[in-house]
This record gives structure tokens, sequence and C-alpha cells, in this order.
């Protein structure tokens, strides 16, 4: 297809960005992994730990804060589904009420444009004990309506799933709006003819044939709970204590206040593996899925 | 729509039609207010947060101590604002979120530029170009858009250090460049491929040449996916937290970490209405974009989190 005389070009015109994916990711990486297996303090050590190369993982499995981060991100992950749920409730309605759709698409999706750090100033604001909505629940009579969750360690990643289900709903109802939207409408006009009740029509025909979009929902839900910062950060500040720290603000805390690279690079190679673990099935799902639709093709 | 239209003639003819017609009609109206009530509870949910931020940055402390929350303010008084903008503190330094304001607005132009530059020449060469290798680098930039940031954060520090760049605006938009490159790379390739053949033969006879085709032919026909791409970015860059927290340097630091200092680390007595209109004032550009250009913002999510 390409002209002789320009066949360079297009080889040039990729270098940048060949040039990022080697440096920036794939050579960043195999730093990072190389230099958990070091015992580099605040500085860089080159010198892989011959005599205990896997102190820092040894280390991270022995510290119950760490544990701890682990356990909150499965926690929040396993809280945050909620969101698919409420959002798949969400585009089914708006799907079957065609009625206030825009109205009602928009209000369900501000909250993505808001910065998380906004989102979770304003929910740590209506957590505030004295002066938020507790007080107010207490003013109109429901004084046993308790919403001081983020004071205590035991009920403070609750605080932190709520804000993260509101923040996120919206998104997921975009994705099964359009998962909706793709239903063959004669489905629908199939199952009115049938006389198929509510909830047959969308426990036994919807969900099973839109399983792909709820799969994807799942691990871009996964993903994204893997990485989540911004939200602990703004609510708890990773407190009480340390009840609320995930993997994320352990490592950035590992770097900035306890300088040990060596620490910080093994829970960032942690954080990796444990994305590795989602992301793989979803490669291996969508490569079988694009292998089904062309054996339908043909 | 034939249903209704048919109806009317029905009644006409059969004599029970009458008696099926309004008790169908009606089962219809009571489940859609059913639906419609249940939507709008939750509209109202979704609204809380937006409704107790703006009016508690609208009230004096005075009011705000009474631990009405969801009240309306006693009047409308913007002072709140005017201290969030001018006045609030982050750390020592008293001269309110405009400093912010203003470093987010500079780090967003060369961040754009770069991040936007890099994906779409990528996009384009990949697409409709014959380079060999390009499905194996398609694939190493689709798991690349997984990478969790923390595992190249440091390594990334020490390139923007021996760059010179680190803590400057620039350091920052180089790594807002390298972190949105797999996913914009992959939204504008998908967008390319849909570009006719018929198209590209053409215009290989007419010059042939890579750079000529991209300006000329190309970057024209890119209006829709470039809005898409431009809230995108916009959107994302204004809002992150963490690359500014981490490359930001003194007097580099976007809105976002300056908001973070005024309203977490603050010293002394809360303003709870100055925090939150400090909030307030940080949402306002990507709420704007949102509410204007709404429809782009919707595409733009949805393929940079399926595609990426």
């Amino acid at each position: 297809m390409a002209v002789r005389w320009s066949h360079w070009s297009p080889q040039l015109a990729l270098t940048p960005s060949l040039a990022v994916t080697t440096v920036a990711f794939a050579g960043s990486i195999g730093w990072t992994i190389w230099l958990s297996f070091t015992r580099s303090r605040r500085f860089a050590d080159y010198a892989i730990d011959t005599a205990e190369p896997w102190r820092q993982y040894n280390r991270l499995l022995h510290d119950a804060i760490f544990l701890n981060a682990l356990k909150n991100i499965v926690v929040l992950g396993v809280g945050s589904l909620l969101a698919i749920v409420f959002g798949f409730i969400l585009a089914a309605m708006i799907d079957r009420e065609k009625r206030g759709e825009g109205i009602f698409r928009t209000i369900f999706l501000y909250p993505l444009a808001v910065s998380l750090i906004v989102t979770g100033l304003a929910w740590r604001w209506l957590f505030n004990p004295p002066l938020g909505l507790q007080a107010f629940f207490a003013r109109i009579g429901l004084p046993w309506l308790h919403f001081d969750w983020l004071n205590y360690p035991q009920t403070a990643m609750y605080g932190i799933i709520l804000g993260t289900v509101w923040q996120g709903s919206g998104f997921y109802m975009a994705l099964m709006l359009s998962g909706l939207k793709s239903i063959n409408s004669e489905i629908w006009s199939a199952a009115k003819l049938d006389g198929v009740s509510f909830w047959r029509l969308y426990l036994e025909i919807i969900i099973p044939m839109m399983r792909f979009t709820f799969l994807t929902c799942a691990i871009l839900l996964s993903l994204g709970v893997v990485k989540a910062y911004d939200m602990v950060y703004a609510m708890t500040n990773g407190g009480p204590g340390q009840s609320t720290w995930v993997p994320a603000y352990y490592m950035l805390n590992a770097y900035w206040q306890a300088q040990n690279l060596g620490l910080a690079a093994a829970a960032a190679v942690v954080m990796l593996l444990i994305t590795a673990a989602i992301f793989i099935p979803l490669v291996l799902l969508t490569a079988w899925q694009q292998r089904r639709q062309e054996a339908r093709v043909q | 729509m034939s249903s209704i239209a048919e109806a009317p003639l029905g009644t006409v003819g059969a004599t029970d039609e009458p008696v099926a017609f309004p008790a169908k009609k009606k089962r219809i109206r009571g489940s859609s207010i059913a639906i419609l009530v249940f939507l709008t509870i939750c509209a109202l949910f979704f609204c809380v947060p937006l409704y107790v931020v703006v009016v508690t940055s609208l009230k004096s402390m005075d009011q705000i101590r009474q631990g009405d929350i969801m009240s309306l303010p006693w009047s409308l008084d913007f002072s709140a604002w005017w201290q969030a903008w001018d006045k609030s503190c982050s750390g020592t330094l008293c001269q309110g979120v405009k400093v912010g304001f203003l470093n987010s607005i500079e780090i967003l132009i060369p961040s754009l530029v770069l991040s936007i530059g890099l994906s779409i020449v990528t996009g384009y060469a990949l697409a409709l170009w014959n380079v060999k290798w390009a499905n194996a680098f398609l694939f190493i930039l689709f798991m690349c858009a997984f990478v969790p940031f923390q595992i190249i954060m440091v390594p990334l520090i020490l390139i923007t250090g021996f760059l010179h760049v680190y803590g400057t605006i620039w350091g920052i938009a180089i790594v807002h460049a390298v972190l949105a490159m797999p996913i914009l790379t992959l939204i504008f390739r998908n967008y390319y491929k849909g570009i006719p053949q018929e198209i590209m033969s053409a215009a290989m006879m007419d010059s042939g040449s890579f750079w000529r085709i991209f300006w000329e032919i190309i970057l024209p026909m890119s209006g829709n996916i470039m809005i898409v791409v431009l809230i995108l970015q916009i959107t994302s860059i204004w809002n992150d937290f963490l690359i500014g927290l981490t490359y930001g340097g003194i007097g580099t630091q976007p809105m976002t970490v300056i908001l973070a200092n005024v309203v977490i680390t603050a010293l002394g007595e809360a303003n709870y209405n100055v925090d939150m209109a400090a909030a307030l004032l940080t949402a306002f550009p990507p709420l704007i974009i949102y509410f204007v250009l709404g429809r782009f913002f919707v595409q733009g999510i949805t393929a940079g989190a399926i595609k990426g």
C-alpha cells in the first residue's frame, strides 16, 4: 500500500510512541520490579539483595497495615458492585420509560465530570457528625439514623463505598444503556406477545443476553478499585488510624513519608500483579468473543 | 405508533374493544408513573451532595454551626466564594485557589498539545499505513492502558528529573502525555480504521506523502473524534490529583492539589463555607463542559473505558 519513497515516514512518526512504550512503560516497569528485590532506602541501590531477595515482599506480607490495605480493596470491590447493580436498574428503567431520558441521564452522569477530590470532600462534609447529615436526621426526628461512619475504623470503608457508588453508578448506567439499546427490538415485542412477566423477562432473557456487558463492567470496576486513591485521600486521608489505607495509599506513603524505595516498589509490583490477575481473563474473553463473532459471520 | 392509530378504528367495529382499551392504557400509565417516581427519587439522591455543597458555600459560619445542613442560606452571601478564590490558605501561602486555577490552565494547554499530538500521529500511522508490527504494538498499548500508575511513578520522577523538567509545567505535561498515550492512540486508531479505503488510495495517488495526507485529508476529517478526545482530556487533566501532586513543584500545583491542601491540611478552625466554595470553584470548569457538551463527554468516557 505505501509508496516506496515515503516508506520511512510512518516508521519515523511512530518513533516517539515507541520510545514512550519502551522507556516509560516497559523500562519503568522493569526498573520498579528490579528495585523491589534490592535494599533501596531513600535512594536507589541497584545491588540485588542476594542474601534475601524477597525481603521487601516478606516485609509487606507481614505488615498488618498492608494486609489491611489488601482487605480494604476487597471490601471496596465487593461494595462497589452495588454501583453496577444500581447502574443496571437505572438503565433498565430509563430504557423502559423513554420519557425524561435526557434529563435523567444528565443527572446520573454528572458526578463523573467532577474531580474525585471534590466528590470526596463533599461526602466528607456530609458525614460530618455534629453538622452534617447525622445532625439533619436528628433534627427531622430520626436520631437513630447514624451517619458518622467515617469516624470509626469499623465503618469508615462503608462511607468510602457510598461515595464511590454515588460517583460511579452513572458510568455503569451509560454502559448498560448502550448494551440494552443493542438488544434486538424483536425480543421485546416477542416477550410482550408471549406474555412473559416483567421479572422473568429481565432475569431469564435480558440479563443473560447482557452477560458480556456485565463482565466488562465488573472488570473495569475491579481495575478502578485497585487504583483507588483520590477518594480515600479526600474522604478519610487513610484514617481513622490506618484503617482505610489502600495499596495505592500504602505505596505513596512508603515512598514519600517512610522514604523506603524498595518497599514502595514491592507494593507497586503487588498492585501490578493484582491488575494482571484481573486483566488476563479480559484479554482471553475478548479474544474468545471475537472468534465467536467471526464464526457467526462465516 | 400503529397500536394508537388502530385502536380508535377497532372501537368502531367491535363491542368489547372499548372495555379492553382503557384498562390496558391505565396499566401502562401506572407502571410508567412508578418508574418515573423511582427515577426521580434516584435523581434526588444524586443531587443531594451538589445541593449541599452549593448551599453550604453560600451560608455564614454562624448558620452552619446551627447544624441544619439541608437548609437554604439566610441570605445570598458570596463572601465565602471570594475568600476561597482569593484568600484561603494552602500551607503558608494564603492566596486562595486562584493560584491553582491559573496553574491548572497552564498545565492544561501543554498537556493537551503533547498528549493529543503524540497519540493522533501514532493512531493515524497504525490505522492507515502498512506497519508490519502494528498489531503487536496495538496489543502492547492495550496492556499499557491498564498498568497502575504507581508501578511507573518513581522511574518517571527520575526521568523527568534527568530531563530537568521535574516540578515544572512541562514535567506534568509529559507525564500526562505518557499516561494518556495508550488509550488515546487506540481511540484515534479505531476511528481512522473506519475511513474508507478509496479515500486513502486516492490520497496516495495524489501525493503519497505521510505528512501531507495527515494535514490535508485526515486532520480535517477528525472533527468529531477531536471534540470527544478534547473533552475527555480536558476533564481528566483538570480533575487529576495524583500526577499534579507527584510531579508538581511549588508554584506548579494544579487546582485539585491546592484544594486538598486548603481543606485537608488546613490549620486552625475549619471554615466549611470556604471549603465548599473552593470545592465548587474547582468543579466548575469540567461541570460547565459537561452540561454544555454532554453528548461528547459520554462518548469520550465510554470510549476511554472500553477501548482502553
